[in-house]
Parts: structure tokens; sequence; C-alpha cells
């Protein structure tokens, strides 16, 4: 066979006369995107995907159409690319077709609701199997500092995990710190860095953001330096959250985790004071801003700079970097402002001081208060004291102090922007209350001193690229609480450093991927749709009695044992499609931005089939590549599949009488092993 | 000297009356010395059920919309010899003017001899050509014939235009003994019944053409796939399949010589996309009617993956006559780039709809205006629809266009297989997008995903628009879509699928923004953006409006004017058609 | 599809003559569900089990081919089918007033058949009658130039026959 001479994307390929350009590309180990292609059947040219561009037949004109690379044949001197404009587009629009007709999940709502994008149904899956390791590995791959996050977390995931439409959600962010538990405990995970690349990254601010930026870049081979200005490296989940939610000992084993893969970590270095960041750049290939937001916001009320008021943030700091230090508040009484966490934090922490009354000040009602629920539970246990419907309208001081807090009683109006009802004041009503402690929990701002030369935003974050991550400067990006919309909680600061490393590694290796949001199949479930699912009751994490709890910084939660673990993870629902990671369709539909919902329109049902005992089939995921069919016709001569139907609503159908024919399909399952998505699933019994 | 009853009894001649005609004559002539026969279709549908009687070879007269209560007298005068009784029946100068303008050659014969007798076949001249060229003494190689047929420059008459000699020349070349030559009757394109017409009134002259194509490809089977929809023609198909074979036309050792071929008929089963050569191979196969890639092109891996030569209808109907003619005659004929004939069906808005032969070159106006007698009813002429599902709508402004496949494309619409629907004012240009993209939508074989997914939402987003939905928008994703599918469709009805949103857009774009922007619909069509109302002035307050309204959406006291509740109402225009006084108005 | 086929019955002797014509003729399974659509009046789940079996064809390929074309019917059809041509000429001709006007006087859907049986409702691709366009056909016979008035008396007349047998 005489061999011919082409080039595909610019790369010289040689091949046999009479070979596919697709099976060219592949001989020449380039893979141009298909669907419905497989060496064992004939070629079909369905899904459209393989078009190429052919820019010179060898005569020095092109060829006017778009061609399948799986039928069309290579030709001696075709200069072939599938990365023009032109195949793009057509690539794009097929795959926007397609992902409109395809219904499923690729991920699950938890996954695509943590902000940091964790796997939380894969290291779920391994706690099931008691595999504790690999559930670490998993998680790793996205939270540098499991052990604390899963403590801390408010965890969205377990917000919106359609559990909770059956009876409750699954206890996510306990079975997450449950595995990193047991991997710290013993022979703990840590991967091993790529090899040294020779850049210099410095990180200013060791909080989670920092920490994970640093991990991350670290693994890519990069020298990483962290500065602090604290004592010690942990930011806000050392000293924003108390030690009964988060033992230091348990963050001090991950940072020293983190440390272990090879990094520099600098504490008492305050940037503008003790080193600019001027000098940072100077030293290093990229600078990483994530200093975090320190500052508590003020109340804007009379009253607010007398002796005895305080900012949440700055309560819990010092109490946590007294090391131990308890200040004693017994008999005193304490006002803390604010509905969040860290008012939670505040209150709970107050208790713990001896304070003999706390007072929880919240302008709404408790259904609207952004804490957790939990955490408004075992406070009120504690004896917290909630104050609904008022606001501080007057700090009072008798000689420089605080004597007394003027509440103003509000009631419930009308919805506002956010859907809740807004709180308006009731003429003329007021509450006086005796305080020794105001606490304001109202929300922290960053503080950008040391930052000279970086833009901020309005706010008073640093303005940050969201794509990029980038600030004003060159190679300075900014990350977390520091940046455009200010504080938020640890695992959004976790998410947006992990995605700043993947960019900043990608600019440091010449060529800058500014991050884009990968597209997701998704589905719309409802509890109707769930209503089959057998109940399965929510695991119970065992907590210490509210009067011992209250009077000490020791952990609050007993912890969960493998058995509750494993037993917990079982009750997964297991959303995502099973076959994520050997999806073609979505591992194309990512490779480029689309917008499947503006094609959006009739869709397939998605009802699933077992008809073929051990092959579950789903229709809304079948992309009609017919592959299957194909494979049963051709390659395993059986002929149990077929196309029904014509047109848009044409679907596969098993069609067999023999139940022999069925029994030959569990020792084939050819056709799931073919599937390019995850409408064939073969079931393990 | 004899006389002759022909009455035609083609499809629509039938369904409007023929053999309710032909049966009331028949007892009439009983002991008389008068042929009653029947011929097929001479395309003048308007005229139906239309009688023509002959002496001998020679037309008396042409009796149109003959009914049975007539027939007494067409059979006095036919007896007599006196035409007198009749002459309210003849057909007049005018409509006349429809064949008189025409160059018939496909047509040669329909209409005039009778489908079911190969004996009437004959005497037009049929096998005539066969038979020179499988004479011992001056026939043809089938070089000779694939030589003349290039000289003709025969273009596929199906649609697609490519030339029939290079097709028949790549089947000949092409390596192995087993060929089949396969005509495609599978009709499909609403507003196209050439095909059928053809089969139905000269059978015999497609069948010569198709023992010609065997000839000249080597092939020894001959398939005719027709539609199911045509039972007639199926039917006088088989009865000139089976005397063509008795008179030695068909079978081994045709007319005495080398040339053996076998017919037969397979009928399609419903699937538009079995028009496109390679899913049309897939039925004949007995399979889903799916498209295969090309390559291989059915000439070299076809029906069986033998080589294939696959030819339309009105292809074949030409080729006898090219042969006899030679291929300089055919040739004269048309244009630079189109040679020859072509056979339309004028149909829609238009006075005088039929089956219309005309050389290429004439202008669409001729046609539409000369020919057919310009728009119906008194309406305006808006725009032609030629090519059916692949092809496009052609604007008043370009009436002058000349009938030649270039220049047909040029203006986004094709040649296609001859479907010419008229439009006037009252159609609105964006349900005509809908309506083909229905139907393609629904034909689609839904194999690949550009036209399966892509056609769908592109009905889907004309469906939104007629119905008063559309978005700002809409009209730049249907145009990335349409380029879409044309550029990625699988096969060729995939790929010009998108024609007729694109050339309606191209001409008609004001009215997709009317049914966006506005929601109205300037040709009031569309039922969801059509705007009632009653006009005070004229309202005597009878009640009937409000009596007859489905939704209740209508008030008002006897004797007093009337009201329509806007967001009650679900635009029936009920209320229109019951109200005697014109009072009731439509936006 | 599969779960009815217990319950059907159909006379598989009366497919005898097809098949002993055209079982042993390639690609001729089409042909063979014509005939079968032709003596069972549509395709009945167990008739298309045995053509599966006698054709040497898997079940799944003869449903995928009956599927495929809109010939094919799975459900039985009254004794008049009525054929409504919606080409493009019978719709700019009005081919939609005609659906209405058959769909409220028989009280019966695109594709569904009347409670007594006797009329089952399809709207077509071209029947190829343009030049009469509106145009229908009741099983062999074809109306055009129709107006709702037409439909009407074509259907009462029918009804009228059907209620004298």
């Amino acid at each position: 066979m005489n061999q011919i001479h082409i080039t595909i994307n610019g790369v010289p390929c040689t091949c046999a006369e009479g070979t596919s350009i697709l099976h060219a590309a592949q001989q020449n180990g380039i893979e141009i995107p298909n669907l419905c292609n497989d060496d064992s059947v004939r070629v079909y040219g369905a899904c459209g995907l393989c078009a190429v561009e052919v820019l010179d037949d060898g005569r020095g004109r092109p060829v006017p159409k778009l061609l399948r690379a799986c039928s069309a044949k290579a030709m001696d001197g075709y200069v072939i690319r599938f990365d023009t404009e032109r195949v793009n587009r057509s690539r794009k629009i097929a795959l926007e077709l397609l992902m409109s007709d395809h219904t499923g999940d690729c991920r699950g709502p938890c996954q695509l609701n943590c902000p940091a994008g964790t796997d939380c149904q894969g290291y779920v899956k391994k706690i099931a199997q008691r595999d504790f390791r690999s559930a670490v590995e998993i998680i790793k791959e996205k939270i540098p500092l499991p052990a604390s996050i899963g403590r801390v977390c408010p965890h969205p995931c377990e917000q919106n995990c359609r559990r909770g439409m059956v009876e409750a959600p699954l206890s996510i962010a306990f079975l997450k710190a449950h595995a990193a538990d047991r991997d710290l405990a013993g022979d703990t995970y840590r991967p091993e860095p790529a090899a040294d690349t020779g850049k210099q990254i410095s990180v200013v601010g060791g909080g989670p953001a920092g920490l994970t930026a640093a991990y991350y870049l670290r693994l890519k081979g990069h020298s990483v330096t962290v500065y602090d200005a604290a004592a010690k490296m942990g930011g806000m989940l050392r000293y924003g959250i108390p030690a009964y939610r988060l033992p230091k000992d348990v963050l001090d084993r991950e940072i020293a985790e983190i440390a272990g893969l090879g990094i520099t970590m600098k504490n008492h270095v305050r940037i503008g004071a003790d080193v600019t960041l001027e000098q940072l750049r100077r030293q290093s290939d990229a600078v990483i801003l994530a200093a975090g937001a320190w500052s508590s916001m003020q109340m804007r009320v009379p009253g607010e700079a007398l002796d005895g008021v305080t900012g949440g943030i700055q309560f819990l700091h010092d109490i946590s970097s007294g090391e131990g230090e308890i200040p004693d508040l017994t008999g005193k009484k304490v006002a803390v402002c604010g509905g969040g966490n860290t008012a939670m934090d505040a209150c709970r922490t107050a208790i713990r001081c001896g304070a003999e009354t706390v007072y929880v000040i919240y302008r709404r009602t408790r259904s609207e208060m952004p804490a957790e629920d939990i955490e408004i539970e075992e406070s009120v246990e504690e004896g917290v004291t909630y104050k609904f419907l008022t606001n501080p309208a007057e700090i009072i001081g008798e000689n420089g102090r605080v004597k007394q807090i003027r509440l103003q009683i509000m009631e419930l109006g009308e919805p506002d922007a956010s859907g809740r009802r807004s709180p308006v004041p009731v003429a003329g009503a007021f509450e006086t209350l005796d305080v020794d402690l105001v606490i304001m929990a109202i929300g922290q701002k960053p503080d950008p001193a040391g930052l000279d030369g970086v833009t901020l935003t309005k706010k008073g974050t640093v303005e940050a690229d969201p794509a990029t991550f980038l600030t004003n400067l060159p190679d300075v990006y900014a990350v977390g609480d520091l940046t455009n919309r200010g504080a938020s909680i640890a695992i959004e600061a976790i998410g947006e450093a992990g995605r700043c490393a993947a960019v900043v590694d990608s600019a440091l290796r010449g060529e800058m991927h500014p991050y884009r949001a990968p597209y997701y199949s998704r589905k719309n479930v409802t509890a109707e749709d769930l209503a089959d699912r057998e109940k399965q009751p929510r695991c119970q994490m065992p907590v210490r009695p509210a009067a011992e709890r209250a009077k000490d910084f020791a952990p609050v939660t007993l912890g969960l044992t493998d058995d509750t673990a494993a037993a917990e993870a079982k009750r997964c629902l297991e959303c995502g499609c099973h076959d994520y990671a050997d999806c073609k369709l979505i591992r194309y539909a990512q490779q480029q931005e689309i917008h499947p919902e503006r094609l959006s329109g009739v869709k397939h049902t998605p009802e699933k089939e077992r008809r073929l005992v051990c092959i579950e089939r789903d229709n809304g995921k079948c992309i009609l590549c017919g592959l299957c069919v194909r494979i049963c016709d051709e390659a395993a001569e059986k002929g149990i599949l077929g196309l029904v139907g014509r047109g848009f609503p044409t679907a596969v159908r098993p069609e067999f009488r023999d139940p022999a024919v069925a029994e030959y399909c569990k020792t084939c399952q050819k056709c799931a092993l073919a599937c390019p998505t995850g409408a064939l699933k073969i079931l393990k019994d | 000297m004899s006389r002759r009853i022909a009455v035609g009894q083609g499809s629509c001649g039938i369904a409007a009356g023929a053999h309710k005609v032909a049966s009331a004559l028949l007892p009439l002539l009983a002991g008389k010395d008068i042929t009653l026969s029947t011929v097929g279709c001479i395309g003048m549908c308007w005229l139906e059920p239309i009688v023509d009687l002959y002496e001998d070879d020679r037309l008396l007269a042409r009796l149109v919309k003959v009914q049975p209560q007539h027939t007494a007298a067409i059979a006095e005068a036919v007896i007599t010899g006196d035409l007198s009784g009749v002459a309210d029946l003849m057909i007049t100068p005018e409509d006349n003017a429809f064949l008189t303008q025409q160059t018939r050659i496909a047509l040669r014969n329909c209409g005039i001899i009778d489908p079911e007798s190969i004996e009437s076949a004959k005497q037009a001249g049929a096998y005539s050509a066969i038979g020179r060229i499988l004479s011992a003494e001056n026939g043809m190689t089938p070089e000779d014939v694939i030589e003349c047929i290039k000289v003709s420059g025969l273009a596929g008459r199906g649609g697609a235009g490519f030339p029939t000699w290079f097709k028949w020349n790549a089947a000949r070349q092409a390596a192995g003994d087993e060929k089949y030559l396969i005509c495609n009757a599978d009709e499909g394109d609403p507003g196209a019944f050439m095909d059928r017409a053809v089969i139905e009134s000269d059978p015999h002259t497609l069948i010569e053409g198709m023992l010609i194509g065997a000839y000249a490809i080597g092939a020894q089977e001959a398939i005719v796939y027709v539609r199911a929809e045509y039972p007639l023609a199926i039917k006088r198909l088989e009865q000139a399949i089976f005397e063509a074979r008795e008179a030695g036309y068909i079978g081994k050792n045709i007319m005495g010589s080398d040339f053996s071929c076998e017919f037969r008929i397979k009928a399609g089963a419903g699937a538009f996309v079995c028009g496109e050569e390679t899913a049309l191979i897939e039925s004949l196969q007995g399979q889903r009617g799916m498209p295969r890639l090309k390559p291989p092109f059915p000439a070299q891996s076809g029906y069986w993956n033998k080589p294939s030569n696959i030819n339309n209808v009105e292809t074949f109907a030409n080729v006898a006559w090219i042969i006899t003619n030679g291929g300089e005659a055919f040739a004269a004929m048309g244009t630079e780039d189109s040679k020859g004939t072509k056979v339309f069906a004028l149909t829609g808005k238009i006075r005088r709809g039929g089956l219309v032969e005309i050389p290429m070159g004439m202008t669409l106006r001729q046609v539409i205006f000369d020919i057919g007698g310009g728009i119906r009813d008194g309406g305006t002429f808006k725009a032609v629809q030629m090519g059916g599902p692949s092809g496009g709508c052609i604007p008043a402004s370009l009436l002058d266009t000349v009938i030649d496949y270039k220049k047909l494309a040029a203006t986004g619409a094709i040649m296609g297989s001859g479907g010419m629907v008229v439009m006037d004012d009252s159609t609105c240009m964006v349900s005509m997008a809908k309506f083909f993209l229905d139907f393609t939508a629904k034909e689609s074989c839904g194999k690949c995903v550009h036209c399966r997914i892509g056609t769908k939402r592109l009905q889907e987003i004309l469906t939104r628009i007629v119905e008063g939905e559309g978005q700002d928008g809409d009209i730049e994703l249907m145009e990335e879509l349409c380029n879409a599918v044309r550029d990625g469709a699988l096969c060729g009805l995939g790929q010009t699928a998108p024609n007729p949103v694109l050339s309606t857009l191209r001409y008609f774009r004001a009215e997709f923004e009317a049914h966006i922007r506005e929601k109205r619909c300037p040709s009031h069509t569309c039922t969801a953006l059509l705007h009632y109302a009653i006009d005070p002035e004229k309202c005597r307050g009878c009640t009937a409006c409000a009596r007859n309204c489905p939704v209740y959406a209508i008030s008002g006291a006897v004797r007093e004017a009337h009201e329509i509740a806007p967001e009650a109402c679900i635009h029936c225009g009920k209320c229109m058609t019951v109200c005697k006084f014109g009072a009731v108005t439509v936006q | 599809m599969n779960c009815e086929c217990s319950r059907q019955h159909s006379d598989l002797s009366l497919l005898e003559p097809v098949f002993a014509e055209y079982a042993d003729v390639k690609g001729s399974l089409i042909t063979i569900l014509q005939h079968a659509q032709e003596i069972y009046g549509y395709l009945p789940s167990d008739v298309i089990y045995c053509i599966a079996e006698r054709t040497g064809e898997t079940p799944a390929r003869v449903f995928g081919v009956a599927t495929f074309y809109t010939q094919f019917r799975f459900q039985p059809v009254g004794k008049y089918l009525i054929m409504l041509c919606d080409g493009t000429a019978c719709h700019v001709n009005g081919s939609a007033r005609i659906a209405a006007a058959v769909q409220e006087y028989l009280h019966v859907e695109n594709g569904g058949t009347t409670e007594d049986g006797l009329f089952s409702f399809s709207i077509v691709a071209c029947l190829g009658c343009c030049s009469l366009s509106p145009v229908m056909m009741i099983n062999d016979s074809t109306y055009g130039s129709l107006t709702p008035e037409l439909v009407l008396e074509i259907l009462k007349d029918i009804q009228a026959k059907e209620a004298a047998e």
C-alpha cells in the first residue's frame, strides 16, 4: 500500500492510501472528536463532530465543504485542520444540538453547588466502601484542608442534596471530616509534587485561600512561599472559628501536611510593614494576594465608639490568639448584633467565657437568619437569648463605657429583591437592654493597607478579574475574602484559590488559560420523581450535652464511627452520571464554550428501562449515535437492539423474546462499553 | 374512418369524476362503432374531467369539466358527428393556450395514448428507440448511447441536475458484472406530481427509457421504486411491465439481442427521505431508509453493494426521445447550462393549474402568467415556491428569472423536481417556512445530529414565531442554525432542509420581523396574531357573534354595539364568519 | 410492544402465502410488512414477531423497519381511513380548515379512530393530486376541491350508507 503525506493541525502525518482522515489522525496520535465511530463497526457518520476542513487538497485548492473525517479518505498532500473557526463553529453547534436533547446530571447537585466543585458523590461512594484513603484523595483534588472544612463548612452541598426531598440531606460535611480524620490518624495521603519548574510564587495570607493556592501550585512543581502577619498559619480558620467547632490541633496537622509538600511558610510578616508588594513582585514570578477580610463592619449607630463595643471578628480573634487564655465574662451581659455564622460563633463563645446573659439582636425572624440551623439550635440549648425583630438604635454609655443598648422594634414588611420580607421599624416602639459588651457581627471587609498600587473596588475590596484572577498589576493575582464581593465562606475562597492556581500555573508555563466554568448537563428533579425512594434517616452526629459543652472550648461534636459513616454514605442517591469520567460527549462539550439553552426545545423523556436484565438504558442521555445498535448487530451479531421511529423521536429499543438472548447480554456488554455517554449502565448483579 | 372517445383518467381526473363519466358513456355507446378509451392525464387539471373526441387520430373536440349528465349529449355528438350539442363543454381558446405554449417531450404521450395498452403506446412510437439500439445492422453500443445522452446535455430531473451521462458512464465503468438500474419514483416533494402523471399516463415511455439506461450501464435488472401513495401508478406500471414482457421487451434476449433485463416494482412505504438515493437503496434492501455516507457512490457500491444507477422518472421519460431524435435536437432547446425541457407541476393560487412542460430558458413569468394565467380569485402574486422542502420562495421582483439550473439556484430556490406552488398575498411566508420545516422535521430519518435535532429546533423557533412568542434574536439564531445544518447534515435532504427558511428570510425578512417585534401577521394568516374587533358603527347588536363565540368573549346588549374582550379572544374568527353586517374586522 | 404480544392472537396462517412468495427473496421485508398490513389492517405485534422468525430477521430489526415508514400502523384502523393531504398546494389552499371540519364533526384527533370504529383520520404527506387541492383519500377513493361543507356531505353519505347496511 502506498504511503501518503498529509498534515493535520499543522502536524505532518503519514498513512496508507485509502485511510480515512479520522484513522490517519489516530495513527499519528491525534484525536479528532467523534462520538459515533468505533472500529468494531462500519462507519456511520451520524454525529458530525469529526468535521474537518481541508485547506489545501494537495493541488493548492481548498475543499469547499467540511468533510466528515470518519468517512472521507485522506489524500496525498491534504492540509487538514479541525481547529479552524468554521470547524469549531460547526462542532460547537453540533454539541449544542446534542446537549439540547440530552437530559441528565453530569454531576450531582452537591458538587455543582460546592463552590470548590468537590466531587462529593465520588468521595461519599468511597466512604460507603470504607475506602477512606481514596475518599481523601478525591477530596484533596479540590480541598487541601478537608478535616477543617468538614467541620466548619456551611455545606451548600447538603442544602442542595436531593436526599433532602426524600427525608433529609446526606451528612456530606461530616462524612468528609470523618474520612479526613481517619486519614490524619494513620498513614496520611500526601500527593507527590511535580518536578521543580524553577518558578517562584509568593502568597500573601495563610488562610484557606492562600494555603489552597500554595498547595496546588506546589503540586505543579513551583516553589511557593506563604507570608502571614499572624503568629500562625490558618487565617480565619484559626482566628475566626472557635476551637469548639474546629480544634486547633486538627488545623495544625492539616497545615503541617500542606507545609510537608515543601512550601515555605513565613509568619509575622505583614505586607506593607515587613515586606512590600514591590519586593515580593521582584523576587517572584507571580504574587497571589489572599490576605482576607479582617475589619468588622460598623453599624453606624450612636455609641459605637464606646468601650465595650467590639467587632465579631475582633472578639473571636482576641480569644483565639490568646492561645487558650479565655477572657472572663462571668456575670456579664453580652449583646451580639447580627444573624450570620460569625454572630453564632461570637454568642456561643461568649457563653463559654461565662457570660450570664447573651443576647442575639436580629432585625428579622429566625427563619430569615443566614446562620445555620444547627448553630442556632445549639446556641439556644447553650442558653443564648434571641431578640428577633429588633435593631440597635443606640448604644448608651456611661463614663465612656457601654451600659445599655436601645433597640428599635421591627416588623416584617413586603418581600425585597432577595425574596425575604424586609424589616421595617415600628414607629415609636423601642426596648432597652442592660449590657456590658456589644459585639457587632454584621460583616467584615478587607484592610487594604500595604497593597500599594492595587486597584480597589467601591467596596474597598481588591479588584480581581473573575476569569484570570489578575489584579491591575501584571503577575499579581488576588483571591478570597480580600477580593471583589468581599467576605464569604471558606469553601468559596478555597474554590477560587484552586481555580486561580490553575490559571497561574498555565501562565507560568507560557500560555494563560483563563478560568471558564465547565458546561454540565443538568436535570430538573422534583420530590415527585423521588417518591419511590425508600426513606433512610440521616445519621445523627453525637454531641456533648449542652450544659457540659457550654463551659469549655472542647469540640461539640464527638465524631462518627466508621459504621455510621459508611451507612450514611450509602444513602447517597448517586445523582451524578456514572459515566462522567468516560463520557466523550461532556469531554468535547467542555472543550469549548457552549450554550445549549439557546436551542432548548422538546427532549426525549428520561425514562430508565431495565429491559436487558443487566443493562439499564436512560433514553434521556441517549444521543442516538447508534453505536449500541450497530455493535449488537455487527460486532456481537445478536441484533437485539434496534432503532424505532424516525426523525427526532427516534429511540433505541431492545426487542427479543428468547430469554437465552438476554442471558447472552450478561456476558457481552459491548454496547454499554462502547456508549459514548452514560445512557447505558451495566448493573452489577 | 372511426370515432373514438378518450376519457382522461389519471388520479386527478378520477378524483374529479372521470370514472363516473366513463361508466355513464359505456351503455350509451353499446352497439355503436365508437371506441371508448382510457387515456392518462393531459395536465389541464383545473378542467378535469376531460373527454376528448377523436376521428381517427384527429382531435375533433376537447370537452372539459364533463359530468355524467353531459354524457348523453356527448354520445349523441360523437355518433352523429354533430358537435353543436356539446359546444358548451368545449375548451376555450384561452384555456387551450395552456397546452399550445408548451413543448412536450417527457409528456409527449400523456393524455393521448391509452396507458393500459401497449399497442396504443407502440402506435405512438414506444420501443422504437430501444429497437434501433438493439438492431443487428445499425445498432448502438452502450458507449454510443452514453455519448448520445452526453451530447443531449440531459441532467437529472429529480432536483440535483447532475449530468445523466456521467452517472451512466460511472456505473458502466464500475467493476463487476452484476449491476442495477433503479428508477426513483418516490416523488415526495409536496406540490409535485409529474412522476405520477407520467407513470399513470405513459408507463411504456418510462420502461423504454429504463431499458436504454440498463443497456447503457450493463444492468440485468431494473427496479422502479414507487411511492405506495400512488396505487393507480403502480397498477398501470404493473400492467405495462406485464405487456412489455409478453411482447418481448423485458426478459431474456430482448428483441432477439444479447441484452437481457428483468423489471421489478417495489412500493415505498412512506418516507420522504427515501428520495435520497442511498436511503432509497437501503429501503429497497428492506431496511430503514437512512442515507449512507458517500463515498462510496452508488455507481461503485449501491444496491446490495453492486454498481447501481439511479435516475428519476422524468429523466428516463426523455431518453427514448433523445435516442430517436438525436442528442443535438434535445440540446438545441434550453440555455447554455440547461438543455431540453422541464416538466413542472403548477399549483397553488394559480388560475390554470396542472402539468406544464416547457423548454429551459423560459421565464417564471411566462410560465406563471402566460401559461398558468396568473393568480386566481383576483389575488396578487407574492411568491412561487420551487423545489419543495429543499427549495425556496422566489418573490415577484425575480419573476423574470430564466428557468435554468444555475439561475434558479442563484435566487436561493432550486429547479427541484418540478413543484411550482404559486402564492398570493394571502399567504404568510413565515408560516410557509414553518410548513416546510414541519415537513422536514417529520421526515428527517433521524440519523445525523444536524438534521434530527437541527430541523426540529428550527421548526420549534418558527412555531413560536407564528404563535406570537417570537423573541429578539430568533432570526439570527435561525440563520446560524440553518448554516450549521446546511454544512453539517449527512445527506442532501438535510443539507437543503434550511433552504425554505433561508430564502424566505432573504426576501421576506420584514414579515418575520413583524411577527416577532410587532406580533403581527401581515397576511392575516397566523391565528394567534390576529386581532378581531367589532366596528360599533356597523354592528346592529344582533348578538349572532356573542352567541357563536366559543369562549364567550363577546358582550353587548341586544340592538347595541357589541365588544370583544381581547384577553379572552382565542382568534378563531367565528364571529367574523357569522356577522351578517361586516362589522367584525381583523388586524 | 413486548407486553401486548401475549394478548394478541392473530391468525398467522394468513401469512403463509406471503411467506411462500417472499420469505426467501432477499430484501423483501417491507413488501412482506405491506402484505401483512393488507391482511390484518395493521401490524399486530405477534405478526411482527412471526415475520421476524420466518424471515430470519431479529424482532428489533423488523420493529425498526416498520416504525420507520409512515405507511405502517400498529393499532387497528377504522373501516374508512381518511387521509387528508397536507402537501404544499393543499396547505396553501386551506387543508387546515378541512382538517378542523373533519375533527370537529367526527370528534377524532389526527391519527385517531372514532369510537364506533368507522373512521380513522390521518393527515398525510402530499398525495400528488395538487391540482385538486385540498384533497383527501378515503380508502382508495380520492376527493378533490374540498370545502368544509363538501367534506361533511361526504362523511354523512358514508354514515348513511353504513346505517342502511
